[in-house]
């Protein structure tokens, strides 16, 4: 197909309003699956995708539509995650493509991930096309919509799309806009071979299988490739397209998207963002790649059985195989023994990595509460960064500490505009600005301490807003804080995986919480267990968890010994979740405890 | 030739406790008759499996035996007499709820070869037991024992229950000072555990059912475990005191991991390393066995490791512990190469006190019970 009938797009939208919906309806118009094939939201393939409605790993695919012009295009989708935490998975599809549609829900407006969304797509200089979605919905407002995108945005939306994925209106005015508006890819066949590497996975049978999008020349079977990052050579096994299922051609020219596989059994090899370029004709200069992607949180996972260490070690590799934004080493906590320090984008991140620890490794995890970055100045003049706040150094030590802040946005109805700053006020904020998007919303800006998002913000900022409130952040620097280290000892003894670091005018009121939270977490055992929180050597805070008087089945009735054992198994059963730590059974929660006291 | 255990189910009581989740029925005189005969014909069917083995046990439970007549309670022990080889020196007991009985009934009993009594007598106190909705009075628990032993029963137990709702310790301990003067052989002291299904259950969750304080509970159990013995009754397993040799032999088959035979709905069986039991719906089992077919609803061989733990707790409830050669034997296997951790565990919690040749409860390790059985489950 001729490059000028091709045409690369994204699809950017805010969670909910409607993103994988319409993606399926293309699919099912342009014929790709037949109606008889579709599974609801055919791009999230991952359980835990379609289980919580959002997209993790960008997914691609090819559609042929025949337009009202007679002409045949090739459209290649590149679906993008829409939550913050996998803002870094957005660019990067966005880097493959000439266009992006913007999907804009007809009665709630735009929302902060959208405008984080369309900021990143206009810096990749994409054409963009105004969607306005759900105009079935009785409370859809498609014009107030349109002129919110025009004045907080200053897109020209007078040839904005109206739908409605669900029922199916306007799906062939977008297909007709896509051809119309989205450019065609530049670039020649003549030239050597150029192709951006937007993303890979891993496959038991044919090994790293890279995402590809050819910018100039031509890739075949056969072929030498040279990853020019890691300058490895590898001969192309085969080449396709996913439609949506990965199906090979013969070739993938310019302007195409595609898959590459070449017996490439390291992942590390295929790097995300790198240049795959001809051995045998190679260009000179790589595209430009992405910025490395850096984690924003970090936790512990540690077994709650020690001998699944290796298991756990094995899980997280392959998990690492496709998603290279995960990054951990192992760390020996006193209290929970080995397990691995891990890094994720965020919090979403890190709950989704270890819902499929447990869930496709089965395996029993205790994960610590997340911490960020800190930068930790010493009095000797060392200067280091901790990620884990027990590694913090005694107070005498430090001259002082530095966390990361970000620049929060929160885009919300004006009525709620009083509890927003309340919030924000009480998580440490900073006010900056405040815009009104309309006349009944508004965009508040914020510089926060990440921590304090990690922590409960967001939660919190939905449920006070009744759901209305969005929101999106981005790092804006270090700042020095008045920071100290919250420790927890139970039954006398520092665990050292619940330590914690707060801002100093904090610690006593976290310290009171958190304690009281934990007594009614940790269950009753053979003696008392005094739960303290302790800033330095100073107890701040003091429960106890009662004894449990005694625990013994009498009565055994006539002989049924199965009845007996099964009641013990369930017990048994509900203790696997608990680590033993000293002499205490502490259950999985107790170390996420923290996040769920304000 | 080996030795068995009996175990006959009787699923019937006239009004049904408050507490209780055992598989008994209220309201079902109209199927003595055909439950009678259903067992008797359960039991000679039995006769011709078990005819190379000797009975030296059997357990008439409920329920509430006693609310079938003298005669019907005869049929049932004449029928066992004609199908199986009981040993000569066999233990015979019955349940009994106090309400149920009467001089003629505990005389034919005695004729049937009933040898030991055991009265659900659960307290002295006429408001608890109404609270408990038990069908008996203090006074007819104590004209019962009274009763029992006129008729010539010397191996009589009494069952006592603490935790009970509104029950003071003062009250346990009256309970247990008439026992003692009654002069019985054997009393079972047991905890009121509100089972999910019943009544109290119900009322747990709506609040109206006031339990005593756990530290109360406890003090309870410690004056039960600490009064007893001093009175001349000693602990042998977690909830069971006796004098000198009246350990109920048949109960002790349970903790031993001995073979025993259940029959009647609901029994249960272990029987060459299986466990069974029969349907415990009345009806589907007197059809079942009218019909000619097995009433058995569950076999379930449990694996070596489930096996071996069950072994362990069992032989753990005795006072006397487990004999690390017996389990040795048994299992042809090394105790300690599979257990050795966690008896370092438990022995460094003085739950349990391990020699080379036996490991058994402490004193502490009675009250924890569930945690060391627990730790033995794969």
């Amino acid at each position: 197909m001729k490059t000028s009938n091709i045409r690369n797009f994204s699809i950017i939208a805010h969670i909910d309003h409607g993103k994988s919906t319409l993606a399926d309806r293309l699919i099912e118009y342009t014929g790709a699956l037949s109606s008889r094939q579709m599974e609801a939201q055919v791009l999230d393939n991952m359980d835990i995708e379609r289980e919580r409605g959002i997209t993790i790993k960008a997914q691609s695919v090819r559609l042929e539509y025949k337009a009202k012009d007679g002409e045949t295009y090739m459209l290649n989708l590149i679906d993008t995650p829409g939550h913050v935490d996998f803002t870094y998975e957005v660019s990067r599809s966005l880097a493959a493509c000439e266009g992006a549609l913007l999907i804009v829900d007809a009665a709630q407006g735009i929302e902060a991930q959208t405008l984080a969304n369309v900021y990143l797509a206009l810096d990749n200089d994409l054409e963009i096309i105004t969607i306005i979605n759900k105009i079935d919905l009785p409370s859809a407002d498609p014009e107030r919509v349109k002129k919110e995108v025009e004045d907080v945005i200053g897109l020209d939306t007078s040839e904005a799309v109206l739908t409605s994925a669900k029922t199916g209106i306007g799906i062939e005015e977008v297909l007709e806009a896509i051809v119309k508006k989205v450019p065609a890819p530049q670039g020649a066949a003549e030239q050597p071979l150029c192709a951006l590497i937007f993303d890979s996975h891993f496959d038991a049978y044919k090994g790293v299988i890279a995402y590809v999008r050819v910018m100039n020349g031509t890739i075949k079977p056969g072929m030498k490739m040279k990853m020019i990052a890691t300058n490895k050579i590898i001969e192309v096994t085969e080449v396709g397209v996913f439609r949506p299922a990965m199906t090979n051609v013969s070739e993938l020219g310019p302007g195409h998207v595609g898959f590459v596989a070449g017996s490439i059994k390291n992942v590390k090899d295929v790097r995300v963002g790198d240049t795959i370029t001809d051995a045998d004709n190679p260009v000179a200069q790589a595209l430009p790649g992405y910025r490395k992607v850096t984690p924003m949180v970090y936790c512990g996972l540690y077994p709650v059985d020690n001998s699944d260490y290796d298991l756990l070690r094995d899980a997280l590799e392959k998990l690492r195989l496709n998603d290279a934004s995960l990054v951990f080493e192992p760390e020996t906590s006193m209290a929970l023994g080995l397990g691995f320090r891990c890094g994720f984008l965020g919090l979403l991140h890190m709950e989704v990595v270890q819902e499929r620890l447990e869930r496709e490794y089965n395996l029993t995890l205790i994960t610590t509460a997340p911490s960020v970055i800190y930068k930790i100045f010493k009095t000797n003049g060392e200067i280091f960064e901790i990620e884990n706040p027990a590694k913090l150094p005694t107070p005498q030590e430090i001259e002082h500490i530095e966390e990361p802040y970000v620049k929060a946005m929160v885009i919300v109805p004006n009525d709620y505009v009083g509890v927003v700053m309340e919030l924000s006020q009480e998580k440490r904020g900073e006010f900056k600005d405040m815009k009104y998007l309309d006349t009944t919303r508004v965009m508040i800006t914020y510089h926060l301490p990440l921590s304090e998002i990690i922590y409960d913000y967001f939660d919190r900022l939905k449920s006070a807003s009744r759901g209305y409130a969005s929101l999106d952040y981005e790092l804006i620097g270090y700042r020095q804080s008045k920071l100290v280290k919250l420790d927890i000892l139970l039954n006398g003894e520092i665990v050292d995986a619940l330590s914690i670091i707060v801002h100093h005018e904090k610690a006593a009121y976290r310290g009171r919480l958190l304690v009281e939270k934990l007594k009614g977490i940790i269950p009753r055992q053979m003696f008392e267990i005094p739960i303290q929180a302790a800033i330095g050597n100073k107890i701040i805070a003091r429960e106890s968890v009662r004894a449990m008087r005694k625990d013994v089945l009498s009565k055994c009735y006539g002989g049924d010994i199965s009845r007996k054992r099964k009641l013990l198994e369930k017990q048994k059963q509900g203790k696997k979740r608990m680590k033993q730590v000293g002499n205490v059974e502490v259950p999985q929660e107790a170390f996420m405890a923290i996040l769920k006291i304000d | 030739m080996m030795k068995i255990g009996l175990y006959i189910h009787i699923p019937f009581c006239l009004q049904k406790c408050l507490y209780c989740d055992f598989p008994s029925n209220a309201g079902l005189a109209h199927l003595y008759q055909p439950y009678v005969a259903a067992l008797c014909r359960e039991i000679s069917g039995l006769g011709g499996v078990l005819s190379g083995d000797i009975v030296d046990t059997i357990y008439i439970g409920g329920g509430t035996p006693t609310v079938l007549s003298g005669n019907d309670l005869s049929q049932i022990l004449q029928q066992v007499h004609a199908s199986f080889s009981i040993d000569e020196d066999a233990e015979i007991s019955i349940e009994a709820n106090p309400g149920t009985i009467d001089f003629g009934k505990l005389l034919a009993l005695r004729a049937a070869g009933v040898n030991r009594i055991s009265f659900g007598v659960q307290t002295f106190s006429d408001p608890l037991l109404l609270s408990i909705g038990r069908i008996h009075s203090a006074a007819q628990g104590l004209e019962a024992v009274k009763m029992a032993k006129s008729a010539g029963f010397i191996d009589i137990n009494i069952d006592l229950m603490y935790g009970l709702p509104g029950q003071t310790t003062q009250q346990l301990r009256d309970s247990i000072q008439k026992a003692v003067e009654l002069d019985v052989s054997h009393i079972s002291g047991y905890g009121l555990k509100v089972e999910d299904g019943t009544p109290f259950a119900t009322m747990h969750q709506q609040g109206t059912l006031i339990l005593p304080d756990e530290e109360i509970d406890e003090e309870m159990y410690d004056l039960a475990t600490q009064l007893l013995p001093t009175k001349g009754f000693t602990r042998y397993e977690i909830s069971n005191f006796a004098r000198a040799g009246y350990e109920c032999r048949h109960n002790l088959k349970y903790w031993h991991y001995q073979p025993y035979i259940g029959v009647g709905a609901a029994a249960h069986s272990f029987w060459q390393g299986e466990r069974r039991n029969n349907t415990a719906d009345v009806v589907t089992y007197i059809r079942a066995v009218e019909q000619g077919m097995s009433p058995i609803e569950v076999r379930e061989t449990p694996e070596k490791s489930t096996a071996m733990a069950e072994y362990v707790f069992l032989a753990l409830r005795t006072v006397e512990g487990m004999s690390v050669p017996k389990f040795d034997r048994y299992f042809s296997a090394d105790f300690f190469t599979y257990y050795g951790a966690v008896v370092t565990m438990l022995t460094g919690k003085h739950l349990i006190v391990a020699t080379e040749n036996k490991i058994f409860l402490t004193q502490i390790g009675m009250k924890y019970g569930n945690i060391v059985f627990r730790a033995f489950l794969p």
